[in-house]
């Protein structure tokens, strides 16, 4: 099986139509881009992320390098969950930078990674935000193949987020439990076998609306659904949640997004148009 | 720490540790319970046996992977009077914690404990924390602080961190019992396990490096978040 060093560049920019377009491009396998869709009611330029292997494999490194300039709006998503397989030996890494000048909007929403038995795999997100730039990026995780009855069971799984504002760090978060660890904590909570998780990050201007659309947050908690938002040290929102499976936790996210496109039109950009 | 006879040395910044790690200092520690609460409404958390589970899922992997080699480090980097290091780990801290109530009850702690050691001890490197932090606007971190604490009493660091450690589970599980139906014997029991494996972790943590700082529960962080709203509560945090 042929290891990849996947490599995907992306700048948005605007042109003196307003729209956003792909200034510059370029990707190696597996990455693929599929061909971008301007959304002319949320004036977002859509970019799907596609990786036509199977998946990730040991000893996959894979780059990617997505930058937004003053004024442009992109969301990037993928059209599948990404899975990372069983791997005998070795390990897989993902490192991912995310850059948003002031006046930009960015928001990375993939579908969800379904980390198989035995992997190992590390993901490393840097995202730089200018002051006065939006971003809404958005991570889901998946236990396993849970209706092969596969779940909490990777040998590794890190996932590392770190988030600037204006150069200053905001957010520092490592999610590296062992699989079993994770399964006694969501039967401590109740998640039970197959739970799921959110884990987003609004970056956005203090505004007079934000206690309003915190309160539809909170709203949406129950039901198999435990969601909570929290104030970032400053310029921002954390907003978790957990799920019960994965169809909670895609409605969670829906909901999540819906709630707040009221208040950040960009959100209401459909990712399944393409 | 010193291997022969107990010295007037090690007397002296012992005392200091234990001082400082009581429930009758003033670290305002008391108030909080460190999103343990939040589960509580949650119902998560309901007796001695969800209380263990939650200490050993969560309360020691967070001690371990993220206050520990945090003040790990602070410690060390005090020593060296390294200062724009202990401003990156003080805002490192901060950035660690989402939750904010969890965020200033570290902040609101580690303050009062940097001021207690500049008051109470008239301490030259307190005094110049204190400036470098409100000049700088470095957040305060109960983690540097307690390194801040060890450097000013002379405690070598296995010694800082028990003692934080301590503390940590004291004041969880003192919460607790104001919340469960948890006498004092239990929770000493629970807090007796705990402690039985925190030389492990202090080991474990006193040999992370900087960059592998970092752990948390999300049902931790999601309870602790909806605490801040919740229309009737005990503690701040």
């Amino acid at each position: 099986m042929p290891e990849f060093s996947g490599h995907l560049s992306l700048r948005a920019a605007t042109r003196t139509h307003g729209r956003t377009i792909l200034a510059a491009q370029s990707f190696r396998a597996p990455y693929h881009l599929s061909k971008p869709y301007w959304d002319p009611d949320t004036l977002t330029l859509l970019a799907q992320v596609v990786n036509p292997t199977a998946g990730i494999l040991s000893g996959d490194q894979l780059a990617s390098d997505i930058s937004v300039d003053a004024g442009a709006a992109l969301l990037v998503t993928t059209p599948s969950a990404s899975r990372v397989f069983k791997m005998k030996d070795g390990t897989a890494t993902c490192r991912q930078q995310f850059q948003v000048a002031a006046g930009a909007w960015l928001e990375v929403m993939p579908e969800p990674l379904v980390p198989h038995r035995g992997c190992s795999y590390r993901q490393a997100t840097t995202i730089a935000v200018a002051a006065g730039g939006e971003l809404f990026f958005a991570d889901l995780l998946m236990p396993g193949r849970v209706a092969h009855g596969e779940a909490w069971e990777w040998h590794r799984l890190c996932l590392e987020t770190t988030v600037r504002l204006a150069g200053e760090l905001i957010l520092r978060e490592r999610f590296h439990h062992t699989g079993d660890d994770l399964r006694a904590l969501a039967a401590l909570a109740g998640s039970g076998p197959g739970a799921c998780f959110g884990n987003a990050v609004l970056i956005a201007p203090e505004r007079p609306t934000d206690a309003q659309w915190r309160a539809s947050l909170d709203t949406l908690h129950g039901d198999g659904l435990w969601i909570g938002v929290s104030a970032l040290r400053r310029g921002g929102w954390s907003i978790k949640w957990a799920a019960r499976d994965g169809i909670r936790l895609r409605q969670g996210l829906r909901e999540v997004r819906k709630t707040l496109a009221r208040y950040f039109p960009h959100l209401a950009c459909d990712p399944r148009k393409l | 720490m010193t291997l022969g006879p107990v010295t007037d040395t090690d007397a002296a910044w012992l005392l200091g540790l234990l001082q400082a790690g009581d429930s009758f200092y003033p670290t305002g520690s008391y108030a909080h319970s460190f999103g343990l609460e939040g589960l509580v409404q949650q119902g998560v958390v309901r007796d001695r046996a969800t209380l263990r589970d939650f200490i050993v899922l969560s309360a020691l992997p967070a001690l371990r992977h993220t206050d520990l080699p945090l003040a790990a480090h602070a410690w060390r980097a005090f020593g060296e009077a390294n200062w724009p290091r202990i401003g990156e780990l003080c805002v490192l801290s901060s950035a660690l914690k989402t939750a904010r109530e969890a965020r200033a009850a570290s902040e609101n702690i580690g303050r009062q404990r940097a001021e207690l050691m500049a008051s109470l001890r008239a301490h030259p490197l307190a005094q110049e924390f204190l400036q470098r932090a409100s000049a700088e606007n470095w957040p305060h971190s109960s983690a540097v602080s307690a390194a801040l604490e060890g450097r000013v009493l002379g405690a070598p660091l296995t010694a800082v961190l028990a003692g934080m450690a301590y503390a940590t589970l004291a004041s969880l599980l003192s919460a607790a019992m104001k919340m469960l139906r948890l006498g004092q014997n239990a929770a000493q029991s629970l807090l007796t396990e705990a402690l039985a494996a925190t030389p492990a972790l202090i080991t474990a943590a006193e040999l992370t490096a900087c960059e592998d700082i970092g752990w948390f529960n999300p049902w931790l962080d999601i309870a602790a978040a909806r605490h801040e709203t919740a229309n009737s509560r005990m503690f701040i945090s």
